[in-house]
C-alpha cells in the first residue's frame, strides 16, 4: 500500500472534523479550525509541481491568515466581548457526532462518483474537502452560537479551498486569496464590534441566534 | 454616432457632478443644469440634423462587452425621431427644473435626483438605439430603474412609496413579457441581433407581438396595463413628470413599432390588436380623465388617451401595410409617430404648468384652486395653448397628427374589407369621441383653476416666478403654434421614420404629403388670421363702452353677495359625463344627506373607480396574496433553518447540472 504525504495530513484534518463535529467548547472549535487552516494551506505545497515565487507567497499568506490571524481574531473576540463558551447545540452531541460518519462515509462514496478533475493520486483530496464543506454547514445549522456559527462558515471556505487546490487553475490563487480577504475582513469587523464597540452583547444581549427571529415581520 | 455618445456622456457626467458638489447647493444644481441641457441640445442638433439629411440617417457602433457579448447601437430614422423627441423634452426639463427644485431642499436629495435624471435620459437614448436584444434589455433596465428613483424622490410620503412600488411591480412584470418575447426571438434565431425573423413560424410571430406588446404596452400605459401611471406620475416632481409622460412612456410605442419592423410580418391581426387597445385606452383614458381631482393624475390619465391615439394610428397603418395599400399605411403610421412628437412636446408643456401651480400653490387640487390666470399670466396661457393643442384643435400640433390618423381611418373605408371597414369606422366615431372628451376635460381644468375666483385661500395672490420655468413653457407653446402652422418639416421627419420601419415599398412617396402640409398650413394660417382680425374688431368695437371702474368677480352676474361656492367645482362640471359612462367609470361617492331643521355639517367626496384597477386588485393581486399567506410558515424566522433552505436549494440544483 503506497502512502503519500498528502494523504496522511488529509487524515488528520478528516479526524478533526469529526473532533469538531463532537467539539462543546468554542475555543476547541477555534482550535481546530485554526489547525485546518494550517494544514489546507500548506497542501499546495506537496501537490504542485513547482511553485512560482508569486504562488509560495500567495500560499504563505495564506497559511499566516488562515491558520494564525483569524483563530487569534475570534478569539480575541470572545474574550473581550465576554461570549459564552458553550456552543449551544441544537442537534446534540452525540447525534453531532453519528451526523459527523455518516458526512464522511457520505462523501467518501461521493467523491468517488464525482469527476473534479482535481489532481490524481490523492485518494483523501476531494472526500476532506466535501467533508469540510459539509461540515462547515452543519455548524451553521445546528448549532446556536454565533461564534460557532462563524467558524461553520470559515470551515466551509478552508474546504473550498481545498477543492480549489485539487485544480489546476491557473488564476486560482488570486480568486482564493480574494475570497479569503473577504472572509478575514468579515472576522476583523466581529472583532472590532466586539472589542472596541461591544455591540454584538449590548444590542442583542445575547449571541443565540435563535433570537433573531424576533425580528421577524 | 460619436457625436450622440458623446451627448449622452455629457449628461451623465453633469449627474456626477452634480452627486458629488451636493453640499454646495447651487453650484450643484447649476452645474446639473449646465451639463444636461447642454448634452441633450447637442444630442437634438444631431438627432434632428440625421432626420432631415436628405441622405439618410444610418450610424452604428459596437462594443464587445467582457469578450460574452456585443453592445451594439444603431441609429435609423425611427431612433432619431424618438432622439430628437427625448433630447427635446429632456432640455426642457433641465432647464425647467433649475427653478423648479427648490434651494431650501436637502441638498444631497437634489443632487441625487439630477443624477437619476441624467441616468434616465441616457438610458432612454440608450433604448431607442439599442441593436441587439441584450444592449435593448440592459438599457430598458437601467431607464425603468432610474425613473422609479425619481418617482420616490419625495419618499416621505407614504402614498409616494406605494406608487414607487406599484410602478416597480408594473415595470418588471412588463420587463418579464418583453424577455419572453425575446427569448422566442432567440430561441429561434439562435443570435442577439435584431435581425429579420424571416424564418420564424408565423404563429411564433404573433406570439412575440402579444408578449411585447403587453410587455411595451405596461410601459407605455395602454389600458388595462396603465394602473402605474396615475399614481406615479403625480408621485414625481413635475420635470420629472414631464420627461416620463412626455417621452419615457413612448419608449413603450417605439418597442411596438421595433418588433413590428424587426417581425417583418403584415398581418391585419396585429393592426386590430393595435387598433382595439388604442381604442379602448383612449375613450377610457379621458373618461377617467375627467373624474379626477389631482390636477397631475388628470393629466397622468391624458396620456393613456394620446398612447390610445397613437395606437389607433399604429393600428390604422398596421391594417393598410397588411392589406398592401401603402397610402393607408403611411398615413397611419406617419400619424402616429408625428402624435408621439406632438404629445412629447403639449403634455410636457401641461405638466410644467401644473409643477408651476404646485409650486406657488402647493396643492394639486383642482377644486381647491380657481382664478389663477389673474397671477399667472405666461403659465396660464401656455396652459391653455397646451389644452388646445392636447384637444386636437386648430391650428396646434395636436390637430396635425390627428388629422393624419382621420384620414388614414377614412381612406381606410375605401379598402373594401367589411372588418377593417368596421374597424375604421370604430377608430374614427372613437378618435371624435376622444376629442369631445378631451375637449370637456381641459374646459373644466383651465375653466375651475385657471378662472373664476379662488376658491381656498392656498390659490389667492399667487404669482409666478422663475424664469427658468417660464423659459421651457413659453419655447414649448411656441413649438406647439410651430408644428401646429408649419407642419411639414416634421412631417417629413415623420415620414423617415416610418421609411425606416422597412415596409416593402421602397421609397415612401413625399409628394402628397407636401400637399396636405400646404393645405393645413393655409387652413391654420386663415384660422389664426380670422381670430386676430376678430379680436380686432372686437377691441374696436368695445373702445371706450365698458366703463373701466367697475369690477366684479368673475361669474358674479350682478349677484351683490356672491361667494367662490357659488361656482362650478371640477367634480360638479363632469358629473353629468361621468354619468353617462358610469358603467366603465363607476363613481363612489361618500354624501351624508341633509335632514331635519337645523342639519348636521356635511361633506362631499367622489371618487371615480378606475375598473383596470378594480379588476386587477379582486382577480390577481387578491389570489396571490392568499396563496403566499398560506405560505407564511416557510418565513419562521429561525436562521438555522434558513441555511437549510439554502443547502436543499443547492443540493437540487445538483441534479441539474
Amino acid at each position: 500500500m503506497m502512502f503519500n504525504p498528502v494523504d496522511i495530513i488529509l487524515s488528520f484534518v478528516l479526524l478533526s472534523v469529526l473532533f469538531s463535529f463532537g467539539a462543546d467548547r468554542v475555543l476547541t472549535l477555534i482550535k481546530l479550525v485554526g489547525f485546518q487552516g494550517v494544514v489546507v494551506s500548506i497542501i499546495p505545497f506537496f501537490i504542485g509541481d513547482h511553485m512560482s515565487t508569486g504562488g509560495t507567497v500567495f500560499t504563505l499568506a495564506t497559511l499566516v491568515i488562515r491558520g494564525v490571524i483569524i483563530p487569534l481574531s475570534i478569539f480575541v473576540a470572545i474574550r473581550k466581548g465576554a461570549i459564552r463558551r458553550v456552543v449551544e447545540p441544537i442537534v446534540g452531541y452525540h447525534a453531532s457526532i453519528l451526523c459527523g460518519l455518516a458526512v464522511i462515509i457520505g462523501t467518501t462514496y461521493l467523491s468517488g462518483r464525482l469527476d473534479i478533475g482535481s489532481v490524481s493520486g490523492f485518494k483523501l483530496l476531494e472526500p476532506t474537502a466535501i467533508a469540510l464543506l459539509a461540515t462547515g454547514m452543519f455548524l451553521l445549522m445546528a448549532r446556536r452560537n454565533a461564534i460557532a456559527m462563524v467558524i461553520g462558515y470559515i470551515m466551509m471556505e478552508n474546504g473550498i479551498y481545498l477543492v480549489g487546490s485539487g485544480l489546476s487553475v491557473s488564476t486560482r490563487h488570486i480568486v482564493e486569496f480574494g475570497i479569503l480577504l473577504d472572509v478575514l475582513a468579515g472576522v476583523m469587523i466581529m472583532m472590532i464590534m466586539a472589542v472596541i464597540l461591544r455591540n454584538i452583547k449590548q444590542t442583542f444581549d445575547d449571541v443565540d441566534t435563535a433570537l433573531l427571529r424576533t425580528l421577524k415581520d | 454616432m460619436c457625436q450622440l455618445f458623446s451627448s449622452t456622456c455629457i449628461i451623465l457626467l453633469g449627474g456626477f457632478l452634480s452627486l458629488f458638489f451636493a453640499r454646495q447647493k447651487k453650484f450643484s444644481k447649476g452645474i446639473a443644469v449646465l451639463f444636461l441641457s447642454g448634452g441633450c441640445l447637442l444630442g437634438l442638433i444631431d438627432a434632428a440634423g440625421k432626420l432631415l439629411d436628405p441622405a439618410g440617417a444610418g450610424a452604428s457602433a459596437s462594443f464587445r462587452y467582457l469578450d460574452l457579448f456585443s453592445l451594439s447601437f444603431h441609429v435609423d430614422g425611427l431612433a432619431a425621431f424618438f432622439l430628437t423627441a427625448i433630447f427635446a423634452v429632456s432640455l426642457m426639463a433641465a432647464i425647467y427644473s433649475f427653478h423648479y427644485m427648490g434651494n431650501e431642499e436637502n441638498g444631497i436629495k437634489t443632487g441625487v435626483n439630477y443624477f437619476f435624471f441624467s441616468v434616465l435620459i441616457a438610458a432612454m437614448a440608450l433604448v431607442v438605439t439599442a441593436a441587439n436584444i441584450l444592449t435593448f434589455m440592459i438599457s430598458w433596465e437601467i431607464m425603468s430603474l432610474s425613473s422609479f428613483f425619481l418617482v420616490i424622490y419625495s419618499h416621505e410620503s407614504a402614498e409616494n412609496r406605494k406608487a414607487g412600488y406599484l410602478y416597480f411591480v408594473f415595470s418588471h412584470v412588463g420587463a418579464m413579457f418583453i424577455l419572453a418575447a425575446f427569448g422566442l426571438i432567440y430561441g429561434h434565431t439562435g443570435n442577439f441581433d435584431f435581425a429579420s425573423l424571416a424564418d420564424v413560424p408565423e404563429t411564433v410571430k404573433i406570439l412575440i407581438f402579444v408578449f411585447s406588446f403587453i410587455g411595451f404596452g405596461s410601459k407605455a400605459g395602454v389600458f388595462p396595463f396603465h394602473v402605474w401611471l396615475p399614481h406615479a406620475h403625480p408621485a414625481a416632481p413635475s420635470h420629472i413628470s414631464a420627461v416620463m409622460s412626455g417621452v419615457m412612456i413612448k419608449t413603450g410605442i417605439y418597442g411596438i413599432l421595433r418588433i413590428y419592423a424587426i417581425l417583418d410580418f403584415h398581418t391585419p391581426v396585429f393592426g386590430y390588436i393595435t387598433l382595439i387597445a388604442g381604442v379602448i385606452s383612449g375613450i377610457l383614458g379621458v373618461v377617467y380623465a375627467l373624474g379626477q381631482h389631482d390636477i397631475k393624475r388628470l393629466l397622468a390619465y391624458h396620456s393613456v388617451e394620446n398612447i390610445g391615439i397613437i395606437l389607433i394610428g399604429l393600428g390604422v397603418g398596421m391594417i393598410g401595410a397588411a392589406t398592401g395599400n401603402p397610402l393607408v399605411a403611411v398615413l397611419g403610421f406617419a400619424g402616429g409617430i408625428l402624435h408621439v412628437l406632438n404629445h412629447s412636446v403639449f403634455k410636457s408643456l401641461l405638466f410644467m404648468g401644473a409643477g408651476m401651480v404646485l409650486h406657488q400653490t402647493g396643492t394639486r387640487s383642482i377644486d381647491a384652486l380657481g382664478g389663477l390666470l389673474k397671477g399667472m399670466k405666461i403659465t396660464g396661457t401656455t396652459f391653455i395653448m397646451g389644452s388646445l393643442a392636447i384637444c386636437g384643435l386648430p391650428p396646434f400640433n395636436g390637430f396635425v397628427s390627428e388629422f393624419f390618423i382621420y384620414m388614414g381611418s377614412f381612406k381606410t373605408i375605401a379598402l373594401g374589407s367589411s372588418i377593417s371597414f368596421s374597424m375604421s369606422v370604430f377608430a374614427i366615431i372613437s378618435l371624435a369621441v376622444i376629442g369631445g372628451l378631451a375637449l370637456a376635460c381641459f374646459t373644466k381644468v383651465v375653466g375651475v383653476v385657471f378662472q373664476g375666483e379662488p376658491r381656498t385661500l392656498a390659490a389667492e395672490n399667487v404669482k409666478e416666478k422663475g424664469w427658468a420655468m417660464m423659459v421651457p413653457m413659453g419655447l414649448l407653446a411656441a413649438a406647439c403654434v410651430i408644428i401646429g402652422v408649419f407642419p411639414k418639416m416634421f412631417i417629413h421627419m415623420a415620414l423617415k421614420a416610418v421609411q425606416a420601419l422597412g415596409l416593402d415599398y421602397g421609397r415612401v412617396p413625399v409628394e402628397p404629403f407636401g400637399q396636405i402640409s400646404c393645405n393645413i398650413t393655409f387652413a391654420a394660417l386663415l384660422f389664426l388670421v380670422m381670430a386676430l382680425i376678430i379680436m380686432g374688431i372686437r377691441s374696436t368695437c368695445y373702445k371706450n363702452k365698458t366703463d373701466k371702474n367697475t369690477t366684479s368677480g368673475t361669474w358674479g352676474c350682478g349677484f351683490s353677495q356672491p361667494t367662490v361656492k357659488m361656482q362650478y367645482t371640477g367634480s360638479s362640471y363632469a358629473g353629468s359625463i361621468l354619468a353617462f359612462f358610469s358603467a366603465a367609470a363607476p363613481l363612489s361617492e361618500d354624501h351624508p344627506p341633509i335632514k331635519g331643521r337645523f342639519p348636521l355639517k356635511t361633506h362631499y367626496h367622489s371618487h371615480v373607480n378606475d375598473i383596470a384597477e378594480l379588476y386587477m386588485k379582486n382577480v390577481v393581486v387578491r389570489p396571490v396574496f392568499y396563496l403566499f399567506d398560506k405560505l407564511r410558515w416557510m418565513q419562521h424566522g429561525d436562521i438555522h433553518l434558513y441555511i437549510g433552505y439554502i443547502l436543499l436549494a443547492i443540493v437540487l440544483l445538483l441534479f441539474f447540472i
